[in-house]
């Protein structure tokens, strides 16, 4: 049995711009191998586009990304993804004409996987129940099957960093612990670091020990999340404050 | 009886061809995105490479024909690489850069060839006689690779871990790339396969047709009617749909007089387009 290694993941002093339009400033932060990191804050707080710049599908303005100590800033998303950085999208990343099978097949094949993986995977296939819809086209799944799908082909990769992008959103509560039962798979069978960003709380509690929070392009605050989300400042960024609320 | 027989021969050889160059023309657009408007000039210039191969350098016919394909195959990866793929995602600009490659192989040929049809003549002659029947040999002998090439090419798509990697980028380029495959390196090559696939076609069945530097215009419309017929972007669709065409065009021919033939083809993608939009094998339209 292939034992895996996950990958240690620094983000140093990152920043991204869009013309005039600052998304981001110095956003730093490490994930060991292993451990997982939440990222929240409020909508347009840059969240998806710092997942966009790690993986390689947007090039930051300024600042490093690396793994393992090599560099990986400015490669495109497809070096990235080789070197072992994978990424969920927010909607469900399944190859939609494809059966199940097929999709898991793509993703062993192409990151020259074998036997061994598919043993890792089997588990997350039984677990989500997804093997009486093997031979299922993908998009004909239920939502929340699809999101599984696209968390296994993730998977199936072989990581040493997961960039998981709203994992949760439209799934249903029962949906959501295979989320955590996702994560936890991730983290013994492969030892990847996990980078969740969530607008999920519970979700969050369960599975960071360690949360950042963003707001407007910074970091507002970081720490374990019973610190960070009793703050005033947090709460006021999520909820707004009682001056906006009577405006 | 026996006329039926034969025409239906004649179809089948007509939907071979159709379908060996209507593969590549699909085959771009359903991993690319890209209405390839350059695929008739590809048929064209297969032609011309295979004729100038005889003519000039003295090649025997299998090597010309080889060498049309590469040489097809090499024009189409060298302008997918350094001009096609900069634009790839802006469907006017490729659209324009696809009809400004065309124009270009045409009128190159024009002025290398002059407007007149060269004498380029199939190498094999004579008729097959069994049956009763009457097939000439060089229908044959062009049957046959058209059959071996569209079987290759069902292999290459479906059963090599390169056809998979085309296969998931036509599905979805983002999840594809995201899984580690490069595109950079798999769309030049997939376009190679589909112009070369045009050249093999031109170069196999331009003596056997004509050769001139405007045959191309029929041939990409051709083109477009089986994309259309068959559902853009399927493979299996355009195999289908081109040898309905083939069968179609031979019959209507046989029985309807030379020029209803294009009339029976129009009529038939018409009335595909209003009782299935999306074609005998389409699903949703890109992007949708």
């Amino acid at each position: 049995m292939t034992v895996y290694q996950g990958g240690l993941l620094e983000v140093t002093s990152v920043r991204k711009r869009f013309g005039g339009l600052h998304v981001f400033n110095d956003i730093s932060f490490t994930i060991p191998p292993g451990e997982v990191l939440g990222i929240i804050g409020p909508n347009g707080a840059g969240k998806t586009t710092l997942i966009n710049v790690i993986c390689g599908m947007l090039a930051p303005s300024a600042g490093s990304v690396r793994l393992d100590g090599r560099e990986m800033t400015g490669m495109p998303l497809h070096a990235v993804s080789r070197a072992g950085i994978i990424r969920s999208f927010q909607q469900t990343n399944t190859f939609r004409a494809a059966t199940v099978r097929e999709n898991i097949s793509r993703a062993v094949r192409f990151s020259g996987g074998g036997e061994d993986t598919w043993a890792t995977i089997a588990p997350l296939v039984d677990e989500f129940e997804l093997y009486p819809q093997l031979d299922e086209q993908s998009d004909k799944l239920p939502y929340g099957l699809q999101k599984m799908l696209g968390l296994i082909l993730a998977f199936a990769v072989r990581p040493k960093v997961l960039l998981l992008d709203e994992p949760a959103a439209g799934l249903e509560r029962r949906e959501r612990m295979r989320v955590d039962s996702f994560v936890r798979h991730a983290q013994t069978q492969l030892g990847c670091g996990v980078l969740i960003v969530e607008h999920d709380m519970d979700l969050v509690r369960r599975l960071c020990p360690k949360i950042l929070v963003l707001d407007s392009g910074r970091v507002l605050a970081e720490g374990t999340p019973d610190d960070v989300l009793s703050r005033k400042d947090v709460i006021d960024a999520y909820l707004g404050t009682a001056d906006e609320e009577a405006a | 009886m026996q006329g039926i027989v034969a025409t239906s021969l004649i179809g089948i050889s007509l939907g071979a061809q159709y379908a060996l160059l209507a593969l590549g023309f699909t085959l771009i657009f359903g991993i690319l995105g890209v209405v390839n408007f350059a695929h008739g000039g590809f048929y064209v210039l297969g032609g011309y490479i295979a004729y100038s191969a005889i003519s000039f350098l003295g090649m025997p016919y299998a090597l010309a024909v080889i060498t049309a394909a590469l040489g097809t195959a090499a024009l189409g990866y060298l302008f997918e690489r350094f001009l096609l793929d900069r634009l790839i995602d802006d469907h006017l600009a490729t659209l324009m850069l696809t009809l400004g490659l065309y124009m270009m192989i045409s009128s190159g040929i024009l002025i290398t060839f002059g407007p007149q049809s060269p004498a380029f003549a199939f190498p094999l002659t004579g008729v097959l006689r069994a049956y009763g029947f009457y097939v000439p040999i060089e229908n044959l002998v062009v049957l046959a690779v058209c059959v071996a090439g569209i079987v290759s090419i069902y292999a290459l798509i479906y059963r090599t871990d390169f056809g998979r990697a085309l296969r998931a980028l036509a599905d979805d380029r983002a999840v594809a790339t995201a899984q580690g495959l490069r595109p950079k390196v798999l769309f030049p090559t997939a376009f190679a396969l589909a112009t070369g696939l045009a050249g093999l076609t031109g170069a196999l069945v331009t003596p056997i047709l004509s050769l001139a530097p405007h045959v191309g215009d029929p041939v990409l419309a051709t083109s477009f009617l089986i994309v259309i017929l068959g559902g853009l972007g399927s493979v299996g669709g355009a195999t289908v749909a081109a040898f309905l065409v083939g069968m179609v065009e031979a019959f209507s021919a046989v029985y309807l007089g030379g020029s209803k033939g294009a009339l029976a083809l129009f009529v038939l993608v018409l009335i595909m387009l209003v009782v299935k939009p999306s074609g005998l094998f389409g699903q949703r339209a890109r992007g949708a």
